[in-house]
Parts: C-alpha cells; sequence; structure tokens
C-alpha cells in the first residue's frame, strides 16, 4: 500500500499516531498495528529526507511501535493457568492514545474559553507603594531606628579594622596554634569547637582549624558530637 | 458611599480582583452585607450608559470592559495581534488543570514529549505555579494552575472546568480495579 505523507505540525509521537489512524480511518480500540507502523515510520524517514532533525520522542515511539508489532507476531502461548493470560500488547498504547486523544480534544474547549476571555479587558492594577511607604516610615521608623542604623554602621567598621592590620598578623603556624589549643584544652579539660574559633581574621581560622585538624591527627585529642548539628566537643585524650 | 468605595478599590486592584473576604474586611461589613453590595453595584453597571462590567474570574471580583464595546478598543490601535496559546501549551495545561498537583514526568507520560521548556514558559506566564515536592523517587516538584490560569479561560474557579467525557474517577470500580492492578504490573 502506498502512503501519501504530508508534514504538518505535530506535538509529539501520539499526536501523529492519532492523526494517522484518523487518516487510515481505523478504529482506535483495534489498530491495524502494521498499517500504523508503517505509516509511522514512513513519516519518520519523510521527515529525514527533508533534512528536518527529528525529536528523540518519535524514535522512541517507533521503537515501541515495532516492539509491539514483532510482539503480535510471535505465535501465542498456549495459556495453562488463568494467571499467565498475556495482555494485549497494543493495550498499553490504546490507553495512552485515549488518554492524550482526551486532553487534546478538550484543548479546542480551552481554546474558545480564551477566545472568549479576550473579548474583555481589566486593567493592571494601580502601583500603591507610594502609600505603602508612607504608613511604614510613620510606624515603624523614629530615632531609635537611627541609632540602631549607626550602631549598626560602627559595628560594620569595627569588623572592618582587623583586615588593615593582618600583614602583621601573618606569621601564625599551626605548631604555635597546637600548643595554645593544648594549653587550653588542659585548663578547662571540654571545649566546644565554636570557642576555640572566638578570633578576628580569616586567617586565623583556618590555622586554627588546621591545628585541629592536626592534633587530631596524631591522636591527640578527641571530638565528640552528640547529634547531627549539635555542637562539637573537644577535649584531650586520657593518660595526656 | 460603600458603592463608591467598592467601586474604587475594584479600579485600584484592577485585575488581581477582591476576593469576597477582602470586600468583607476593608468594609468592615458582613458576609451578606458584602454580597448584596456587590449585587447592587453589579446590576449598576448593567446600565448600557455604562462601559465597565463586574466579574467574577479566577477566584476573584473585578472589572472588565464589555464584549460589546470590543471594537472599539481595537481601533486604539493599528493592527490587531491577538497572540493566543499555542496548542501544545493548551494541551499541557489542561492535563496540568484535570490532574493538578502534577509532576512533569506525569504530563511528559501523558503527552509523549519532554514538557520541561513548556513548564518554564507557563510558570514564567504565571499560568501554573509550584505546588511542592512529590513523594515519587528523586522528590520532583509538583505543579498546579493559579488564579490566572482561570481568569485567562474565562472560569470562577476550577469547578468551572470543562467536564471531561470520561473520567477515572467515572469509571465503575471493577474497572477502576482493573486500572489499578495492571497498573501496579507494570510498575514491578
Amino acid at each position: 500500500m502506498q502512503y501519501k505523507v504530508t508534514i504538518e505540525n505535530f506535538d509529539g509521537p501520539l499526536d501523529l499516531l492519532l492523526h494517522l489512524i484518523k487518516e487510515q480511518d481505523i478504529d482506535i480500540y483495534d489498530i491495524k498495528i502494521e498499517e500504523v507502523t508503517k505509516g509511522y515510520l514512513d513519516y519518520i524517514k519523510a521527515m529525514n529526507d527533508m533534512n528536518l532533525s527529528i525529536a528523540s520522542e518519535y524514535l522512541v515511539m517507533a521503537s515501541e511501535l515495532i516492539e509491539i508489532k514483532s510482539k503480535m507476531l510471535l505465535p501465542k502461548k498456549k495459556e495453562l493457568d488463568e494467571d499467565d493470560y498475556e495482555e494485549d500488547p497494543r493495550e498499553v498504547l490504546i490507553e495512552r492514545l485515549l488518554a492524550y486523544k482526551q486532553y487534546k480534544e478538550i484543548t479546542s474547549e480551552f481554546k474558545n474559553l480564551e477566545l472568549t476571555r479576550k473579548l474583555v479587558f481589566t486593567k493592571e492594577p494601580e502601583n500603591l507603594s507610594y502609600y505603602a511607604k508612607e504608613e511604614r516610615s510613620k510606624e515603624e521608623l523614629g530615632i531609635s531606628d537611627l541609632l540602631e542604623a549607626f550602631n549598626l554602621l560602627m559595628q560594620k567598621k569595627e569588623l572592618d579594622k582587623p583586615i588593615a592590620t593582618k600583614i602583621t598578623k601573618k606569621e601564625l603556624s599551626v605548631s604555635e596554634k597546637v600548643v595554645k589549643i593544648r594549653s587550653i584544652l588542659k585548663e578547662k579539660k571540654k571545649v566546644n569547637f565554636e570557642e576555640l574559633f572566638e578570633v578576628a581574621t580569616k586567617e586565623e581560622v583556618i590555622v586554627n582549624f588546621l591545628s585541629i585538624l592536626e592534633m587530631v591527627k596524631k591522636d591527640e585529642i578527641t571530638l565528640v558530637q552528640d547529634n547531627n548539628f549539635s555542637g562539637i566537643v573537644i577535649s584531650l585524650k586520657e593518660g595526656e | 458611599m460603600k458603592l463608591g468605595v467598592l467601586e474604587g478599590l475594584l479600579f485600584v486592584t484592577g485585575e488581581d480582583g477582591l476576593t469576597l473576604e477582602d470586600i468583607e474586611k476593608l468594609l468592615e461589613i458582613t458576609k451578606e452585607e458584602a454580597e448584596n453590595l456587590i449585587e447592587e453595584y453589579k446590576s449598576s453597571l448593567n446600565d448600557e450608559k455604562r462601559g465597565l462590567k463586574l466579574v467574577y474570574l479566577g477566584n476573584k471580583y473585578k472589572l472588565t470592559t464589555k464584549e460589546e464595546h470590543k471594537n472599539y478598543y481595537e481601533l486604539l490601535v493599528d493592527k490587531v495581534v491577538s497572540s493566543t496559546l499555542s496548542q501544545s501549551a493548551l494541551e499541557t495545561l489542561a492535563i496540568i488543570a484535570y490532574n493538578e498537583p502534577i509532576t512533569v514526568g506525569q504530563i511528559d507520560e501523558i503527552r509523549g514529549v519532554s514538557s520541561r521548556d513548556m513548564i518554564r514558559k507557563l510558570l514564567f506566564r504565571g499560568l501554573i505555579d509550584l505546588a511542592g515536592k512529590s513523594d515519587l523517587p528523586g522528590k520532583p516538584m509538583l505543579y498546579k494552575t493559579t488564579d490566572k490560569f482561570l481568569d485567562y479561560f474565562n472560569l470562577s474557579s476550577i469547578e468551572e472546568l470543562p467536564k471531561m467525557e470520561f473520567n477515572i474517577e467515572e469509571l465503575t470500580k471493577e474497572e477502576k480495579d482493573l486500572f489499578m492492578s495492571k497498573y501496579k504490573e507494570e510498575g514491578d
């Protein structure tokens, strides 16, 4: 049989299949899988000949069709057991087609609704931010807010300070820090992880961390954490 | 006086509109009074001397122009370009609307094509929104339609969606069981 292939825009392989089924005027519940597969492959071939790129979904469907076709060609096993009953290989495909068809058909109603809505216009909501700002400034801002802002600024400046002087502190070494941590631990026995990090500069934090790692490696200290995200407690190993 | 305030509120909120509760709260009136007020305002707009009408779209009351005046508005522009949603956008929206909340994977399954780009476009247009995460493996995001979607399709609420010819809910119990058991087999 010869198929005339016209290239249309399809929304995916299911859409194409529905089109082929409609064109061949066959009952969707009783798809002639050979004919549909042939039509489908012809279409893909035509697309290929026209140098159109074929979306991978179309190829997936092509392989599914061929699989169904080959399953249908296989001689049927004799079922001894009721449970062994093999379903029609086309059934899954038919169900998918029916479900898709349903949605595809209802889009025409949505199309109508869309057009109905387009007969009338609404306007953009007014920009009320002017009022919103006024209200907030009346209620929330006062001298105390100004003070707070000033304090925050000073704090920020304070934080910025060490950066200017950090160059002189650069000589921090891991071994020095290890000694320091050891003395803290000897004195306090147990220390929270965060407590050791009450330092100002990034370099110090890094050196601190390296020191702790070093001490763990040397098996000098134990780190204990009771729960996820809870504080880590550091203590000297027994006998140190 | 309240009638005038209501009109002003509806004008100011524009396409965002007002819920019945908004109107009750803003005007400090009971639900019944609010409903009466809306009814009164609505019928006052029925007059052909008025250019607006009060509608309930996307779960909100809002003012729109009247259909019969559309031609005059079109005269305002040189060329009428009506941009409508594409077939695949409509398809995707329909699938979401009847199955929400739904994952992209489930939409793809029904459409037979990847819907990822389409979802992004619809999200951008505000027609759909995230609806949390599903319990499926990988915890994919769930999507649902928005009030803007309802408004776009001239619907007051989700109950007004066009009725589907056949629905899983409408299947008899036997058919449903059969469907479910088969589905389970496939999943194994």
